[in-house]
């Protein structure tokens, strides 16, 4: 009895000192507030461990300082995640989602499921970007995208599922640019390729720059082609839209790419008045600026670099606007999962 | 040198720090591992964001102190009530519930710690021996040997269905439903969507944990309400403690408990079969190595299946770090998420980690088996207690177990969906014990045939038929043939020798 009375104490007492630290110029206040960050996939995965990462730090950054808690809510590659901020969640400033950047693409091809529009959610923008590349073992001769093309036999490139972009990605140059490549898709998740060309059953793999780095660095494989996004460290890789002269080819490669920019994408329900999406956009610029948020980052093995939502939004117009010859093609090689 | 780089492992643990984040870690694991439906994979995630200011040996403390007892604890919860304390822990209900009812809690309890600790100790083992031979370990097992591995797994079914023709025949029905079963959701290869019937819940496939919570858990709610007595029924109370003999029994069954546990390693070692998987067959070998005119009993409250699975799904998280720490590649879903730990706490796992970092590894290993030993000594001190909630009348008990179970299939993917699928296969369940079909065989067509699937395309897709040729395919085969032809030669000689007595 004697320690329930001391926890009431103080809960009353905190609850008494919280708005009293707030910052008093603020509109809009968060103070004791929680705020639920909805991640469309299982605990542990890149998109998880960010959603993590950034409830360890928004609240410092946010007017109130609020409780920033995250729920996992997965399923159909976040369209579920998706679909419920989109309609259920109140625009209040307290539902924040953070889903697929391939979602959009999903819209665009118009895949089964998906109950809501990308451009009309309130977009707070993404605090990092990922790149896709292609990387070979590194004891193969292959180093320039024309030894890739004069290829032969064909090097046998892992995938896990049709749709991911460990397939779309090597899909398309083989499609469009004419390398030789040979797609075996199924690995359960991209570690298993990776332990799959280390017993040279595949000879490599495309997908996101982050996850390959530590066995480029190791000496396994080396990466031969980027797409449009990237990060400095692998800035002077050959583009994969450089390598085709067709515009129509350049065009539909670009669409692949460019939600990468917006690798992360954190967004809030559509009709979320300015001033709460203002103070969004404001905390997460902070954050990703900020020297502990970025050292804890950087150990998880993200590659920060803040899209703003205004600036992620059109990058959304600009997919969903894309030509429907270009969509036509795309929709050939794009399948969403 | 590596012995002394292994003792002086064992005191980098025990300093305070590690042993205290270890400890906490421990207490953790217990109540996850009790608690259906939080797993343990989840509760690594969300610990992960404590361990950006750790060293590395107490972070692996602090999560593996969690993560390697849950599997310990998640069988307590199996035995006692039949609801699965974890997805990696149901196999243990088959028997060991089945003793709970006849009044043996306490001894199949016993068991299943016991056996708990021998597997933990095997697997740690497995990971300190494995540092050597790591790679030849690990790389021989290419897409067409773990089809093949699948393959023998459900071949087991002949020895878990009994033995008439008839119960044969529905053995083999059940595994099909269990392989048709696994493949809902949209496929790998091509990605069609399979029987998802325009529901999003279904893209990913079934979950297997709100499958097996309701599989096992609903028809012994029905059961004990039908009944209206308590768990253990009119046992007589004398018989609620028996750990010691339950210890005893997995010493009785010593050789049965290590190749139980080893293989639990070497599925845990063997990347891209998954966790839930060791536990079924660990569970299908015990049934196998059971002489034919015991076997009746065998899926009704024999000490062996409690054995077997106790010791697999423990150590197998031991096999499971091996590919983890040296290739960066996990054996399991919640090695993937420890795998995060690695780079927060500034290492990269790969083969620095059996030189440069040897240390760590070593403290792992040492982990593993301090946290079953503190786990194991924690529950054998509350066991006969718990023992006794077996004997509380069962009106009082359904609605905590209804809510457990409830509440444990929602926590899967936080959807009312998974309600649904938990309560769908609670009814399957039911009418499978009602008519006397056998589940197991089910349960092991499921989990085993999403593997079957996706490694007999990887092989095909890459090898054409040259893969059939490849000499550890060829073991594999000869050993799923002997598997079946044992077991239907053991039935048939029974039945002879029931014929001419």
């Amino acid at each position: 009895m004697k320690t329930l009375l001391a926890v009431l104490l103080v809960v009353l007492l905190g609850s008494l000192a919280w708005p009293a630290s707030a910052p008093a110029q603020a509109q809009t206040t968060f103070a004791g507030r929680t705020i639920t960050i909805i991640v469309g996939y299982p605990p542990g995965g890149g998109y998880d461990v960010m959603a993590r990462l950034v409830a360890r730090h928004l609240g410092r950054f946010l007017p109130g300082n609020p409780t920033v808690i995250v729920q996992n809510l997965p399923g159909a590659a976040s369209v579920v995640a998706a679909n419920q901020v989109f309609s259920a969640a109140r625009p209040d400033g307290l539902t924040v989602g953070a889903v697929n950047r391939n979602l959009v693409l999903g819209q665009l091809v118009k895949a089964a499921g998906i109950r809501f529009d990308m451009a009309r959610f309130a977009w707070i923008g993404s605090p990092a970007t990922e790149t896709t590349i292609l990387a070979l073992r590194a004891d193969l001769p292959y180093r320039t995208p024309a030894d890739l093309r004069r290829a032969d036999p064909a090097p046998v490139i892992g995938a896990t599922s049709v749709g991911g972009s460990t397939y779309d990605f090597p899909l398309l140059l083989k499609a469009l640019a004419g390398f030789n490549l040979r797609l075996i898709s199924g690995y359960r998740s991209s570690g298993d390729i990776m332990l799959a060309i280390e017993r040279k059953e595949a000879d490599g793999r495309a997908g996101s720059y982050s996850s390959i780095k530590a066995f480029i660095d190791r000496g396994l494989v080396r990466p031969l082609v980027r797409g449009f996004a990237s990060v400095p460290a692998i800035e002077r890789l050959p583009v994969d839209e450089d390598l085709v002269g067709d515009p129509r080819a350049r065009a539909v490669m670009r669409l692949r790419s460019v939600p990468e920019v917006v690798g992360r994408p954190f967004l809030l329900p559509p009709g979320t008045p300015a001033e709460i999406v203002a103070a969004y956009r404001e905390a997460f610029r902070r954050m990703v600026a900020d020297p502990e948020f970025e050292a804890e980052a950087e150990r998880a093995g993200f590659e920060l670099k803040y899209t703003p939502g205004d600036q992620a939004l059109r990058t959304v117009q600009e997919v969903l606007n894309a030509p429907p010859d270009v969509v036509r093609v795309f929709s050939q090689f794009f399948r969403f999962e | 040198m590596l012995l002394e780089a292994f003792v002086g492992a064992l005191f980098e643990v025990l300093r305070w720090d590690a042993l205290s984040f270890m400890l906490i870690g421990v207490v953790a694991g217990f109540w996850v591992g009790l608690l259906p439906g939080l797993g343990g994979g989840t509760t690594l995630a969300l610990m992960l964001p404590f361990v950006y200011r750790m060293e590395p040996v107490a972070a692996f403390a602090f999560l593996l102190g969690m993560h390697s007892v849950v599997s310990t604890t998640g069988d307590i919860t199996s035995i006692l009530f039949g609801i699965p304390g974890e997805g990696t822990t149901a196999a243990t209900i088959l028997d060991g519930h089945a003793m709970a009812k006849r009044g043996e809690a306490g001894r199949a309890l016993g068991a299943a710690l016991a056996s708990s600790l021998v597997g933990a100790i095997v697997g740690a083992g497995a990971l300190l021996l494995a540092i050597p031979v790591v790679r030849p370990l690990v790389l021989t097992f290419g897409s067409p040997e773990l089809f093949m591995l699948a393959v023998l797994g459900i071949a087991f079914i002949a020895s878990l269905s009994g033995r008439r023709p008839r119960a044969i025949l529905r053995g083999f029905l059940a595994g099909t439903l269990g392989l048709l079963l696994a493949s809902v959701g949209q496929d790998p290869q091509a990605g069609h969507f399979r029987y998802t019937f325009g529901s999003l819940y279904l893209w990913d496939g079934l979950d297997l944990v709100p499958v097996l919570v309701g599989f096992f858990a609903i028809p012994e709610i029905i059961d004990l309400a039908v009944r209206g007595t308590a768990i253990a029924g009119e046992a007589p109370r004398g018989r609620l403690g028996g750990v010691g003999v339950g210890v005893r029994d997995a010493f009785r069954h010593f050789w049965l408990t290590v190749r139980c546990s080893l293989i639990g390693t070497y599925i845990g070692v063997v990347p891209g079969l998954g966790g839930g998987v060791a536990q079924w067959v660990a569970y299908a070998h015990a049934a196998q190595s059971v002489p034919p005119a015991e076997r009746a009993r065998f899926g009704h409250g024999d000490v062996r299946g409690v054995l077997g699975p106790g010791a697999a799904n423990n150590s197998k998280e031991g096999g499971a770090l091996v590919p983890t720490v040296a290739f960066g590649v996990p054996g399991s879903s919640a090695m993937a998420i420890l795998l995060g730990a690695f780079l927060l706490v500034g290492l990269t796992p790969g083969p620095d980690m059996l030189t440069k970092h040897l240390n760590v590894t070593l403290a792992m290993v040492w982990t593993i088996v301090l946290a079953n030993v503190v786990a194991v000594g924690g529950s054998l001190a509350l066991l006969n207690h718990l023992a006794r909630l077996t004997a509380i009348r069962g009106s009082l008990l359904i609605p905590i177990l209804a809510l457990l179970t409830f509440v444990g299939a929602y926590t899967a993917n936080n959807s009312p969906a998974d309600v649904v699928a938990m309560l769908f296969f609670g009814g399957l369940g039911y009418l499978m014990v009602r008519y006397q079909w056998p589940r197991a065989p089910l349960v092991l067509g499921f989990v085993l045939g999403e593997i079957a699937e996706r490694y007999l395309w990887i092989s095909v897709a890459r090898y054409g038929a040259a893969w059939l040729a490849r000499p550890v395919v060829l073991v594999l085969i000869a050993l799923t043939a002997a598997v079946i032809a044992s077991t239907l030669v053991q039935y048939r000689r029974a039945a002879a020798r029931e014929r001419s007595p």
